[in-house]
């Protein structure tokens, strides 16, 4: 017993000088054979003392042996409260919101000592920080802006790929929503406060939630997790290409780029805006009200010229698919066989689709290069369903044919009957 | 000749034919001005023998599987040659065939014919009607269309409404909770093997009551019939026969010509309902009266109460060859004259009705 | 005198005959020819159902795809550079192009943005959301047959 509470002693003594030398020489995780910390707290009638110990059993850092002393030091084999949480043993009870991200980074920050543990985890977390927005307001003594623990959690901390933390993509929105839909709160740092809500309309926010694709971008996506920063009017583009590179790479054969940046206009959101990007529409297209070329161009120049063209071709292109995949599904309805139809239908949209990424570089005949594959494919489609529909009035004239000799042979049976019984 | 003479001995001499020639040469069909009342059972007959063939036909290639159903029914009708005619001619004179018996039975039903001693031809063609509409009933879901999915899980979905025995009838038609590939099998194997067995069996005991029994004369007409000659059977009325079957058979053609029976798009059990469920037209005044009525009435659940009203308003007309005691002076009661016309004006009126969109 | 008064009547019942015969025989013509091409089965002689042929394993070269068809849908056949075969939908579940193999990039790509597969069809980069639908793929001789949802 006494052997092993000296070894118990040794460990933690152990421990407590890996502490206070860290980060330059970071200890080997400490099981402490007893942990007064735990034991005393989770008995305590306060709910602010006793909940961080019920949340440390389901802390990622508990699991892998760091104690609440690992960050809150004090003594955790004594049984003495007053022993066990001495200052003089590096017992902080309440970290001032400046001391969390160094504390935190006094591992996280430390690769040597972050690869026993998480060999795959970026250890950039709190140089990141200091360049966020966050992290240059608390440089400058805000005490209301987000650290660490604001978005991980203090106690319970769990890895972000778990579902339950409040980081995981589909809680990471409502996380930063604690703070930013705070509208008095973000009026004082200059910011609306609706960024939330907005996003909340975006084709973005659906993708997450309604088709749970956890790829789709959420707030950090775009603004960085730990260097929190929204992205200049120039490297909007840059963010919005890491998963659009197509329309990228066509915005920039466009004439809108040097445009876009002589102006100082963001590339991107200019038309799609920036947190309610919503479902791209071919009518934008156009100088007409709440049509996006308007915001630059006016009836007759050259930009509204071009958008007249490109939204014709389009519309063209959409009818075009409307009417025959109609005609299509009609004959289809009747039991004509119009599986080439089909393929040349799906052709079509196909190329389509395409146009409307062309549509990022502005130029008229790069659209109607992809529309005009749509309306052959289309017109093509549209050939086999009049074949159908031919033949299908080629079959009712057989059945006409065979109508008629039905005919003849029932009128000349009755005037059989009638001769026989006359 | 001779060699069929010889042939003609032989089997004669063996099976003594004779007094079968002997009954059919000398049967006859009386003449009145309500003759042409009696083709309408043959008729029935005809587009009957066209299910059989044209259903036979369709199983070289159909598939009872949730899975190839409605594949292998678009095989039929876009690549097997002629399988378009084939299908649209199987759907079109199931939907006659159940036309021509309605107004054969309303026709036997306003003569009286029903009255001793013909009961069992009654019952025996009240039955027939009934496996009529199971044949409809089944026959519906096989292309495993979204519109006859539906209206499969609407239709099937009433029988558990029957007091007691609901739910065990709903598992049995189903063959599960619901209706899935399961009960496309069942539906296929009470379609091609079960009702057909039974059909046969009811219709040879139909048509052998009508040999035995003659063609029945209603009073009124009897004078007539009296004075003027009856036609022979052969071959006058067979040919007169022959006559309306290639009308029936003009009428097919005619039917799969210009309305040519849709595929449809396949049924997805998953997707929601789609807009305007109907059964087939001879279960609209069924259907539409049910929807009429409030979900609640006397207490007792409306469709319930509906359902019920239709077992008795069946159970009546089965038993009107009992029922109806007949006018002291000879023919039938008055009453259920009236009652007849009252029904069919309820049948053809709501299912007019129901076409004309008037229940929307 | 009788027999000028028969002479039409007779010729006009042979006519009769000879018209009710021949309607009678064309009739049955017409509702037999049907059935007997009905029972001869079309060339393609099976309703595709979950099971086609899709290529020819000596037309696949390493390192390279083909795209066939489940009745009007696409299916991507793709031999990969170490000589595996294996199927997919060729239906982006971005927005539902069709995928093409990419031999520089030893990819599955969708040629309307960009998005990208691996070889297990395995969506790794640009919109799509989800991997392709993967088919089992059975080869016989040189015949490569793919089977749906299985």
């Amino acid at each position: 017993m006494r052997c092993s509470l000296a070894v118990a002693t040794l460990a933690i003594g152990l421990a407590a000088a890996a502490r206070a030398a860290a980060p330059a020489a970071p200890a080997a995780p400490v099981r402490a054979a007893a942990d007064s910390c735990l034991s005393c707290h989770a008995t305590l009638k306060d709910e602010r003392l006793r909940k961080p110990a019920e949340l440390a059993t389901s802390d990622i850092h508990h699991a892998q042996g760091i104690t609440c002393a690992g960050c809150h030091g004090g003594d955790p084999a004594a049984t003495d409260s007053s022993a066990a949480m001495d200052p003089r043993k590096g017992f902080v009870g309440v970290f001032a919101p400046r001391a969390i991200p160094e504390m935190c980074g006094s591992c996280h920050s430390n690769a040597a000592y972050m690869l026993r543990y998480a060999p795959n985890i970026p250890t950039d977390q709190l140089s990141q920080y200091r360049t966020s927005k966050h992290g240059l307001a608390l440089a400058k003594g805000a005490t209301d802006v987000a650290v660490c623990s604001s978005c991980h959690g203090a106690h319970g901390v769990r890895p972000p790929s778990d579902a339950r933390s409040p980081v995981y993509p589909t809680r990471v929105v409502e996380t930063c929503a604690r703070c930013h839909a705070d509208v008095a709160l973000m009026n004082r740092y200059g910011i609306k406060g609706n960024e939330v809500e907005e996003y909340k309309k975006s084709v973005h926010y659906a993708a997450l939630m309604e088709k749970n694709d956890l790829s789709a971008p959420t707030c950090k996506s775009c603004h960085g997790a730990h260097g929190a920063t929204p992205p200049g009017v120039d490297s909007v583009a840059n963010v919005c290409g890491t998963c659009h590179v197509s329309q990228l790479e066509k915005f920039d054969q466009s004439p809108h780029k040097d445009a876009f940046a002589a102006l100082q206009q963001p590339a991107c959101e200019a038309c799609h805006s920036n947190h309610a990007i919503g479902q791209p529409q071919d009518s934008w297209i156009g100088v007409a009200d709440k049509q996006v070329c308007g915001a630059c161009h006016s009836a007759g120049d050259a930009g509204a010229t071009a958008a007249t063209a490109i939204s014709g071709a389009l519309a063209s292109t959409v009818a075009a698919e409307a009417s025959v995949g109609a005609r299509v599904a009609r004959v289809k309805r009747a039991g004509m066989l119009m599986d080439a139809a089909d393929v040349k239908l799906e052709d079509a949209h196909q190329a389509y689709i395409m146009a409307t990424v062309e549509i990022h570089t502005a130029i008229p005949a790069r659209v109607e290069k992809q529309t005009a594959t749509a309306l052959a494919d289309t017109s093509a489609a549209d050939k086999d369903a009049a074949a159908a529909e031919k033949e299908i009035r080629y079959r009712r004239t057989g059945l006409f044919v065979s109508l008629v000799v039905i005919a003849i042979a029932m009128v000349t049976l009755a005037f059989k009957v009638r001769s026989m019984e006359r | 000749m001779r060699a069929l003479d010889k042939l003609w001995h032989a089997l004669d001499e063996r099976f003594e034919l004779e007094p079968i020639v002997e009954f059919v040469t000398h049967k006859v069909v009386p003449r009145h001005r309500h003759s042409w009342a009696y083709y309408f059972g043959g008729l029935t007959l005809f587009f009957f023998l066209v299910q059989v063939a044209t259903g036979i036909l369709l199983l070289l290639y159909y598939r009872p599987t949730a899975e190839a159903a409605f594949e292998s029914v678009q095989f039929i009708v876009t690549r097997v040659p002629f399988g378009w005619l084939v299908r649209s001619v199987h759907s079109w004179s199931a939907n006659l065939m159940i036309l021509s018996a309605f107004a054969h039975m309303f026709s036997v039903y306003f003569m009286g014919s029903y009255a001793k001693p013909r009961e069992l031809t009654w019952w025996t063609g009240f039955a027939l009607l009934g496996l009529a509409m199971g044949f409809g009933f089944s026959g519906y879901l096989l292309p495993w269309n979204t519109l006859s999915y539906f209206a499969t899980r609407v239709g099937t979905d009433m029988v558990s409404k029957v007091p007691f025995a609901g739910a065990w009838l709903l598992k049995f038609l189903r063959g599960g909770n619901e209706v899935t590939g399961a009960t496309l099998t069942r539906f296929f194997g009470f379609h091609v093997a079960v009702l057909p067995m039974l059909t046969t069996l009811l219709l040879g005991v139909h048509l052998a009551l009508i040999q035995r029994q003659g063609m029945h004369v209603p009073v009124s007409l009897e004078e007539e019939a009296k004075k003027r000659k009856p036609i022979r059977f052969v071959p006058n009325f067979m040919l007169r026969e022959g006559v309306v079957w290639l009308l029936g058979l003009a009428a097919l053609a005619a039917l799969a010509a210009f309305f040519p029976w849709e595929l449809g798009t396949k049924a997805d059990p998953f997707a929601s309902a789609p807009a305007g469920i109907k059964p087939e037209w001879y279960f609209l005044f069924v259907f539409e009266t049910l929807k009429l009525l409030p979900a609640h009435l006397f207490g007792i659940e409306g469709e319930l109460l509906g359902l019920g009203a239709f077992a008795a308003g069946g159970l009546v007309w089965f038993l009107v060859p009992v029922l109806d005691r007949g006018r002291p002076g000879g023919g039938r009661g008055r009453t259920f004259f009236v009652l007849g016309w009252l029904v069919l004006a309820y049948i053809v009126g709501f299912t007019f009705a129901s076409f004309a969109g008037v229940f929307k | 005198m009788r027999a000028a008064d028969e002479t039409p009547a007779v010729s006009r019942r042979i006519a009769l005959n000879w018209l009710l015969g021949t309607s009678l025989g064309a009739t049955l013509v017409a509702a037999l020819y049907p059935v007997f091409r009905f029972v001869i089965p079309p060339r393609v002689a099976e309703a595709p159902v979950n099971r086609v042929l899709a290529g020819k394993l000596s037309q696949l070269p390493d390192n390279s795809g083909k795209i066939f068809r489940f009745g009007s849908k696409p299916g991507i056949l793709i031999r990969t550079p170490t000589g595996k075969v294996r199927a997919f939908s060729a239906v982006c579940t971005h927005l539902g192009c069709t995928v093409q193999y990419r031999p520089d990039l030893q990819h599955i790509w969708c040629a309307c943005h960009n998005g990208q597969y691996d070889l297990q069809g395995k969506n790794i980069s640009g919109p799509p959301p989800r991997p392709l639908e993967a088919y089992k793929v059975d080869i016989t001789g040189d015949d490569v047959y793919v089977t749906k949802g299985a």
